[in-house]
């Protein structure tokens, strides 16, 4: 219960702060609809051959774009916030305070994105919100499938997100997580383009990334009706992503908070 | 147990880390050591205030953060209230509180009240008697005026102030104090030194740890002192019985008038200057125990001299621990 109210308090002083700069939080609103309008209308000039999106039939491009962009927001979310809110407390000389609390790091850790990840839901939201006025059919066969994907997705991300902000904390600046892991899903992961259509070997690059399953997974449960029983093997996939990321984020991060008390560097930025 | 922080030949090393230039050239080498403290050993009884006082990089700070979790000791042992620092953080967190000059440690543009929430969440507080300790505190600081405004409108004594409510939030028997009003002005400095002396450790005996390079503070508020200087512990006692303090001189000027020459036995070791209308300036050291300044007065007085103005100069920090280190050395 204790745990749940750091957790909460976390939630509750983003929330202060970010509605403190009223105008940066409406045009975020504002982004996400230009965004949209322009990807419907490139969606428009690119239609792919029929078949060339498999598991999806009768799909449309738009449909298959915006999903992929929407939920890409929840990668870039995880390897933006763990680091980018742990660098901020550095900056802003809040994370010794904190760590001077008896709260575990993996609290205040886990706690630091809550709030990011939540203004991403809103964004997809949006994202998703938009689409159907754009003329997007969805079909949701099972909502426990599609939240079982989208949390595994949430945890096997914040997994790789964690790992990002361990370097964060110990290298300061130029944690090669976060460029190598956006980079290689927004390109490799089917986020604009089927993996399947992609040539072989950069295809096989996107199936070690966990983007690939978490995209395959929404897609399949927001817009071809797929069922739980269906959607197993790309749940059981994210699941063993999330075995090995989280805690190697963890440990990552562990060893990190160590190395910089023996530098004394953990405030430094 | 009777001290509530033993700390046993404690070091701490920093190496400093290579520039580009020096890991393309010599990539072998390691970086250079820093020993920021060296086998510091000092044992803080219950209910005390001990002072820690040592000029700019004496190693005030690194110390306080080990015995706050916050950085880990190369070599030796720690303990607060029998916890040890580098092996039992959280127990040890619990039993204290961090006070720093800090002005950056608070979310700025939260209120000083959402502020004290979201550490007592942190501390496991919440609810009623969360709200009723922030309550009281505020009241005992005198924050309940500004309380609601964004803690950025603060002015720099209410940014102490609130420092020292949230490290109170969770009544820590042990209380860490690094330099609390270097960027006070003398009252709100008073003011606090006050509320430290009287209330934190007079009323609620609470153990206090306070690292300061100002020793007038020093003397003001610490049962005893430790004299830090370059990572090592020079001289421990109090403040008034430090034999070092000084050489047991204390340095005066004085303007004397009516004494056309001053006779060589009054001069031997002391700075004379001519002034004008006839005043004679005299700059020296004289003993604590008052026999030499009374025999110079008496000199002065018999030679039908006045005696304009008579006054103490205190040493700087610097030159304390310059003394010290000389003596030590």
């Amino acid at each position: 219960m204790k745990t749940v109210r750091q957790i909460f308090s976390f939630f509750r002083k983003d929330f202060l702060e970010e509605v403190s700069y009223r105008t940066a939080f409406l045009m975020q609103i504002g982004g996400v609809f230009i965004s949209v309008t322009l990807w419907y209308f490139i969606a428009g000039f690119l239609k792919p051959l029929p078949g060339k999106l498999p598991g999806l039939p009768g799909v449309p491009y738009f449909a298959f774009l915006l999903v992929g962009i929407a939920f890409y927001h929840y990668l870039s979310s995880a390897l933006g916030s763990f680091a980018g809110r742990l660098r901020k407390e550095q900056l802003t000389g809040t994370l010794e305070a904190m760590l001077m609390t008896p709260t575990p790091i993996s609290v205040i850790i886990l706690s630091s994105a809550l709030w990011d990840f939540f203004m991403t839901s809103l964004r997809v939201l949006a994202y998703l919100g938009l689409g159907i006025l754009f003329g997007i059919q969805f079909r949701v066969h099972s909502l426990l499938a599609f939240f079982l994907i989208l949390g595994l997705t949430i945890l096997a991300f914040s997994g790789v997100g964690i790992l990002s902000a361990a370097f964060i904390l110990y290298l300061k600046r130029g944690d090669p997580i976060n460029f190598l892991i956006s980079s290689a899903s927004a390109l490799l992961g089917g986020v604009f383009i089927p993996t399947e259509s992609m040539p072989h070997s950069l295809g096989a690059v996107g199936r070690f990334l966990p983007i690939t399953y978490a995209l395959n997974g929404i897609r399949k449960s927001l817009l071809a009706g797929t069922s739980l029983r269906d959607l197993l093997p790309e749940a059981g996939v994210l699941l063993l992503f999330v075995a090995i990321l989280l805690p190697l984020g963890m440990a990552a991060f562990a060893l990190a908070v160590r190395k910089a008390r023996e530098e004394g560097s953990l405030a430094q930025y | 147990m009777s001290s509530s922080i033993e700390i046993r030949r404690l070091s701490k090393v920093f190496r400093r880390k290579k520039s580009l230039r020096e890991i393309l050239t010599r990539p072998g080498m390691k970086g250079s050591e820093i020993w920021a403290l060296r086998e510091v050993s000092l044992e803080v009884p219950h209910r005390s205030i001990f002072g820690i006082v040592g000029p700019n990089g004496a190693g005030k700070t690194t110390l306080l953060k080990i015995l706050a979790c916050l950085i880990l000791p190369t070599d030796g042992d720690a303990r607060i209230c029998e916890h040890d620092v580098a092996r039992r953080s959280v127990a040890v967190r619990r039993m204290l509180g961090f006070v720093t000059s800090d002005e950056r440690s608070f979310y700025w543009r939260l209120t000083g009240i959402e502020n004290l929430q979201f550490f007592g969440n942190l501390y496991g507080l919440s609810g009623k008697p969360l709200l009723h300790r922030i309550s009281y505190l505020l009241e005992r600081l005198d924050l309940r005026e500004p309380s609601d405004r964004p803690f950025k409108e603060y002015s720099s004594g209410m940014k102490q102030r609130l420092a020292v409510a949230r490290a109170l939030l969770h009544d820590p028997p042990v209380l860490l104090l690094d330099e609390p009003t270097r960027s006070l002005d003398p009252i709100s400095a008073k003011h606090l030194r006050r509320f430290v002396a009287e209330e934190l450790n007079g009323r609620e005996g609470k153990t206090l740890l306070l690292a300061t390079h100002n020793l007038q503070e020093a003397e003001q508020l610490c049962h005893r002192v430790a004299v830090l200087s370059r990572g090592k512990v020079l001289s421990t006692g109090r403040v008034e019985d430090l034999p070092q303090w000084g050489l047991g001189k204390d340095a005066y000027v004085l303007v004397l008038s009516g004494i056309e020459s001053l006779p060589q036995e009054l001069r031997d070791g002391r700075s004379v200057t001519d002034l004008q209308g006839g005043l004679v300036r005299v700059a020296g050291e004289f003993g604590r125990d008052g026999e030499a300044l009374s025999a110079f007065l008496r000199g002065v007085l018999n030679r039908n001299g006045k005696v304009v103005s008579c006054t103490k100069v205190e040493p700087t920090l610097q030159e304390v621990f310059d003394r010290i280190e000389e003596e030590t050395a």
